[in-house]
């Protein structure tokens, strides 16, 4: 293994890593900077139950009208988002754990997952290219963001069996792409992660407080 | 090469119509002396916008500001942009990005540096501020199916009220959030009626309940303190539908309840819910409340009315930083409590005509009404049949936001309303009930419109009209 891709895995790994937590945490800082109003009305139902419900919406796709008419989009959103967290899994498999890779089946689950995800970003972008509501309001962040992810899945089904002797490229792309995201993510769309939880978490609880969310809870209690 | 063709829009080109709030100012009317009420004043306004924006925002509508992913998911759930496919203008992300963008540019981190990286953007004048108007006052109803349906849970519905609320601050509003606003800030309610009226209606309604039951007993009693109930109502009863007070005052006279209307603060609407301003949401809210207090009434029961039940139960006591301390109820729960206690009988074969419902999105999608209006009406009617989708799924009426109020955009409401005339249509139905006077008028628009061989009715009428009489002497 070279030089450079030793500092690749490790070194620049760890610096970019620091640089999106402190981002983050500055960005939580600037979130929690915003205030928020006291409900002063009796509640109808549980606040926390909301909460909860509305954050678990992202494993019940029933839960909405939009995901429980369009299977295919939910799908599409498991697979990406696996794919996603396997790329990111093994950016810390490789440098820290390299043996789980010695074994060919785990390797091929892992490209199978990230090589789906690759395949669901193509027909993302698709779609964002040719719905006319998407382009409306696509910045190029929007697609940036999505062309990178598309890459990255790549080089990581070309860089996950770990095979340094047989070219570096993939591998150093790999990383180098991952160190690129660290750096960058924090400033994209694609922290929408870290807003999820607040959203879902506002949402839920006032929906909760007045009863509204969970639905089934309080019609259950009527019956 | 051959330019593209720009996707046709149906965002309402309306002008800034300043005419009656000059008058007003001429006229020298006190909310606008007194500064309660904005009136349009050429300057600096998308300052005053920015600094507005930048001094408001709470950290629900900050997260819902940076949290979209511009995934489109959205779009369907919106009745305007179902009849207008072809237009992205209509879709709720995308008028949503019309507020976000320029929060991405004078308070979020990348549109500051780079704006044209993530479509951030300015406004640059007047013009610009008159066109935001046109798009949440004129192309949402602010029925919130949108929120409902996001799933990183951007509030869009919390996102266009709070731009109307700022546009509110600077004036720049459609004339008739300016004529009902300032008609609740001077008369107390929404519809200017005044006391002699109020009480006239009041005493009519009471000797039509007399003498269809036969008996003296009945009162629509004015201000008497230590009652169980204080009863708060819609103006719209007073000017149009009076018989609805008289539908309560039959159904409270047959269950022996104690309650009264007070002679101030009986209105439980409130236009600050659609205009976005919340100082006049506390104002008229806590008129309610203050009266509930005067009166020493032990509970607050709000008449049939979507906005009015949502302000009243649930925004009103934030808004006017009041603590809520005795129960705030929709008449419906009171009624469906009624049914339950058996104080009042009804015979659903009174009401053999096929009856659908309609939920208010106010009352359904931000409040908690769900079943007991149906559980009413199941006892009360011969033939209830749901309309679908339901409940928290239901398409708005149309009429919501305020836009009933707002003339230059009924045209573009009314081919919104398709959706809804689709809905009404596949029931069968010949009655369709709502909880909700807004939501009475935009079905009747949508009745008219579509021709429709339907009549709008509330729960009321359908509970007055199943009572088995006299199921309690006095």
């Amino acid at each position: 293994m070279s030089s450079l891709l030793r500092f690749f895995e490790n070194e620049l790994q760890i610096a970019c890593l620091a640089f999106m937590a402190v981002v983050y945490a500055v960005r939580l800082l600037w979130i929690f900077r915003f205030k928020t109003r006291r409900d002063r009305t009796f509640p109808a139902g549980d606040e926390r139950a909301g909460a909860g419900y509305s954050l678990m919406n992202i494993v019940m796709p029933g839960a909405m009208e939009s995901t429980r008419k369009r299977p295919f989009f939910y799908a599409q959103f498991v697979v990406f988002h696996l794919g996603v967290a396997a790329a990111i899994v093994g950016t810390f498999i490789i440098p820290y754990s390299p043996g789980l890779f010695g074994r060919a089946a785990f390797v091929r689950l892992f490209q199978a997952v990230v090589g789906a995800a690759f395949a669901v970003g193509l027909i993302r972008l698709g779609r964002r290219l040719t719905n006319p509501v998407l382009r409306s309001v696509s910045s190029p962040d929007d697609y940036f963001s999505l062309v990178l992810l598309i890459v990255w899945f790549g080089t990581a089904v070309l860089a996950l069996p770990n095979r340094p002797e047989r070219g570096e490229g993939p591998l150093l792309a790999y990383f180098g792409l991952t160190a690129f995201f660290l750096a960058y993510v924090p400033f994209s769309k694609i922290c929408h992660y870290l807003y999820y939880p607040f959203t879902r978490y506002y949402l839920g609880r006032s929906l909760g407080h007045r009863g509204a969310l969970p639905p089934a809870r309080k019609a259950k209690e009527l019956a | 090469m051959t330019r593209r063709r720009k996707a046709p829009s149906a965002v309402v080109d309306s002008p800034l119509d300043t005419r009656t709030q000059a008058k007003a100012k001429e006229d020298r009317r006190p909310s606008v002396v007194e500064g309660r009420l904005k009136t349009y004043e050429p300057g600096n306004n998308v300052g005053r916008f920015l600094d507005l924006l930048a001094g408001r925002i709470s950290r629900p509508l900050a997260v819902s500001m940076t949290a979209c992913v511009h995934c489109g998911l959205c779009a369907e759930s919106c009745h305007y942009f179902l009849t207008h496919p072809d237009d992205p203008t209509m879709t709720p992300v995308w008028k949503a990005d019309q507020v976000r963008k320029i929060f991405k540019r004078h308070v979020d981190w990348a549109g500051r540096i780079v704006p044209w990286w993530v479509k951030a953007g300015t406004l640059e004048s007047d013009e610009d501020l008159n066109r935001l108007k046109n798009i949440v006052f004129g192309t949402c109803s602010a029925c919130r199916r949108c929120t409902y349906n996001c799933p990183m849970g951007v509030d869009t519905g919390l996102l266009v009220r709070f731009a109307r609320g700022l546009l509110t601050e600077l004036g720049i509003v459609p004339e008739g959030v300016f004529n009902v606003s300032r008609d609740q800030w001077e008369t107390g309610n929404q519809m200017a009626v005044s006391e002699d009226d109020y009480l006239e209606t009041l005493a009519w309604m009471r000797d039509e309940v007399r003498t269809e039951l036969g008996t003296d007993a009945v009162d629509i009693p004015v201000d008497k303190p230590d009652c169980d109930i204080l009863y708060t109502i819609n103006p719209r009863e007073i000017k149009f539908d009076p018989r609805s007070i008289a539908h309560a005052a039959k159904i409270f006279h047959l269950a022996g309840a104690s309650w009264t209307m007070p002679k101030w603060g009986w209105d439980q609407t409130n236009f600050g819910l659609f205009s976005g301003d919340d100082r006049l949401g506390a104002y008229v809210a806590r008129n309610v409340y203050e009266a509930a207090d005067r009166l020493r009434a032990k509970r607050i029961v709000i008449s049939e009315c979507g906005h009015g039940y949502r302000s009243t139960r649930w925004e009103g006591y934030t808004w006017a930083d009041f603590e809520q301390t005795r129960p705030t109820e929709s008449v419906v729960v009171t009624v469906k409590r009624y049914l339950d206690e058996g104080r009042i009988a009804v015979d659903p074969a009174r009401n053999p005509q096929p009856v659908t419902f309609h939920d208010s999105c106010n009352i359904a999608r931000s409040g908690d009404l769900i079943e007991e209006p149906r559980q009413v009406l199941r006892r009360v009617c011969a033939d209830f049949r749901e309309m679908h989708p339901n409940r928290r799924e239901n398409f708005c009426c149309t009429g919501g936001g305020g836009l009933l109020s707002m003339a230059e955009y009924r045209p573009l409401r009314l081919e919104a309303a398709k959706i809804k005339a689709d809905q009404l249509r596949a029931t069968g139905a010949t009655l369709v009930c709502t909880m909700c006077h807004n939501c009475v008028d935009g079905l009747n628009d949508v009745i008219k419109h579509y021709k429709l061989p339907m009549k709008v009715v509330q729960v009321l009428e359908l509970v007055s009209g199943a009572l088995a009489v006299p199921v309690r002497k006095d």
